[in-house]
């Protein structure tokens, strides 16, 4: 489960980039994070994985607060974590089997483990051929889905996009939110940043909305 | 403190919280386990960024090769300044020869004092006939001299790390303290001078090789900096998918030492090859013999601590490097 309460982040004095943002979002729940650019939707996904810490106020993830704990158990929370970012932060000479690989390294698991794991997860994606691929000569939905896989292959336990469907055309656009919906259908908890109006009204998913920094409103499934 | 500021969970529950998720699966315990990943990762690491690596390589085998360069030189300098310090020589004279028996008691007392390294006896006979050799083809000015002018004496040559100032004063009073020696001489002028010079020789050798190091230590610092300012994107990236600053420093720093031995190593074969090419040449454009002149290479213990400063420069360069980018 995840929960803010009161949350204020600023990186300038006086200009404050969330302001007093309370909400709970329950495990297993997929929502949307809605707004204007600006409006502070990436800077609150960065609070949910520790990326930041708010100036004011509490976030709770699995009743762990952030605030609260040590530099050095960032790194642990984390692993329970899967992130899409906005600029997919793919290594340009690593292959894609390398580039998701990096997540399950980092758990300790063994070579075979993971090439048996990234070859399924990529063939879940449609991108088995590419394994040996470097991200540069993929398209930008293969790049997206490469960036999904890295965050999905360890079966996290959230999962947080920010505008994962940004650059992409319809068709990529409805892949990628359909592997998000497998991720859910799995039990994730899943956080979806985007600006995209009519991603949202597809999903019929529940909808946060921001503006300006702050809560505008919690808008329940839509049909 | 405010209702919203206050903590929302206690620390039990923080750490029975996030230690569940902790490492689910674990494939590579143990140190070996882990250190074989760290150490393939960092081989995987110098393939995948050759441009940068080769130019990190370069950079100290460069920076190296002209500190081992400075070294070689001051090394041959000094010893050959050193081989000047063999005329330092304490004679003592005697009014009247002494007799054999008691020119054997003194050598012997002479050799007991601590810093001797060889006594010769010079009696007035042999005085009379090495002054006959260096006065060849002038020996009108010896009519009149017989063997009885001329004192018989006793050369002593000292060990190197007798023959400063102070170590020599000390000498010559020990040998005065000697029954039957009276006149003691050792070019006491010449010998000042040069311990002076051999100081200041040592004074602007280690100035320059300060200078030398601390630049070498800023051209590798920096070099190293840029090329893990080059891989950021990599740090923050294994810093969001949950590694620790050890998993995220531990092949960074493997990758530094490997580039420094590399570098150190590099460095050393170009020395060699200088070293070669200079005493191959040197008749041709010097004019002088290099083999007459006694030039020597580096000692190992230099060799060795040429490739361990490459080794530290790459490991402390990318400690401090990886200080200023590692936000976990």
């Amino acid at each position: 489960m995840i929960e803010l309460h009161n949350v204020s982040m600023s990186y300038q004095p006086d200009a404050p980039a969330l302001h007093d943002i309370t909400l709970k979002i329950d495990k297993g729940d997929f929502v949307f994070l809605t707004g204007q650019s600006g409006a502070g939707k990436s800077t609150l996904l960065k609070l949910l994985y520790a990326d930041l810490m708010p100036t004011r106020g509490q976030v709770l993830i699995d009743g762990v607060n952030l605030t609260r704990i040590k530099r050095s158990q960032i790194p642990y929370l984390r692993r329970s974590m899967g992130v899409v970012f906005q600029d997919y932060k793919l290594l340009p000479n690593r292959t894609v089997l390398e580039n998701v690989a990096i997540t399950l390294e980092v758990l300790g698991w063994g070579k075979r483990d993971i090439g048996k794991k990234v070859f399924h997860i990529l063939k879940q994606m449609g991108l088995e051929d590419k394994i040996n691929s470097t991200p540069l000569r993929l398209s930008g939905g293969e790049q997206q889905r490469v960036a999904l896989a890295r965050a999905l292959v360890n079966d996290p336990k959230f999962l947080f996009a920010d505008e994962p469907t940004g650059n992409l055309d319809e068709a990529n656009k409805e892949q990628i939110l359909a592997i998000f919906r497998d991720a859910n259908v799995r039990g994730t908890t899943v956080v979806v940043a985007t600006h995209d109006r009519r991603v949202i009204e597809k999903s019929h998913r529940r909808v946060i909305r921001l503006d300006k920094g702050s809560l505008l409103e919690v808008a329940d499934v839509q049909s | 403190m405010s209702k919203a500021n206050r903590p929302l969970a206690n620390k039990s529950a923080n750490k029975s919280a996030v230690k569940p998720a902790v490492r689910p699966k674990l494939g590579r315990e143990g140190f070996f386990g882990r250190f074989g990943y760290f150490f393939g990762r960092a081989l995987a690491n110098l393939r995948q960024n050759v441009f940068v690596s080769v130019v990190t390589v370069g950079t100290i085998s460069l920076a190296l090769l002209i500190a081992a360069l400075f070294l070689l030189v001051y090394v041959n300098l000094e010893g050959m300044a050193e081989g000047w310090s063999d005329k330092v020589q304490v004679t003592v004279y005697f009014d009247k020869e002494p007799v054999p028996l008691a020119v054997a008691a003194l050598k012997g007392r002479i050799k007991a004092i601590p810093g001797t390294s060889k006594v010769t006896f010079v009696g007035q006979q042999e005085a009379e006939q090495r002054l006959r050799g260096r006065l060849k083809g002038q020996e009108v000015l010896l009519e009149g001299i017989t063997p009885e002018v001329l004192p018989a004496s006793f050369e002593i040559s000292l060990d190197r790390s007798h023959r400063d100032n102070t170590s020599i004063a000390f000498y010559v009073a020990a040998l005065r303290k000697i029954q039957g020696i009276t006149e003691v001489q050792y070019g006491e002028e010449w010998v000042k001078r040069f311990n002076s010079f051999m100081n200041l020789f040592r004074l602007i050798g280690a100035l320059l090789g300060s200078f030398l190091a601390v630049t070498v230590l800023f051209i590798v610092s920096n070099t190293i900096k840029l090329t893990i300012y080059a891989r950021k994107d990599e740090l923050e990236l294994l810093g969001l998918v949950g590694a620790t600053r050890f998993f995220i420093k531990a092949p960074f720093l493997i990758e530094g030492v490997l580039q420094g031995a590399l570098g150190g190593g590099v460095a050393l074969v170009a020395l060699l090859g200088c070293y070669y090419a200079f005493l191959k040449n040197a008749a041709s454009f010097l004019g002088v013999n290099p083999a007459a002149a006694g030039l020597t290479f580096l000692p190992v213990a230099y060799l060795a601590g040429v490739l361990l400063g490459g080794i530290l420069l790459g490991f402390i360069g990318s400690v401090t490097s990886l200080k200023r980018f590692i936000h976990v």
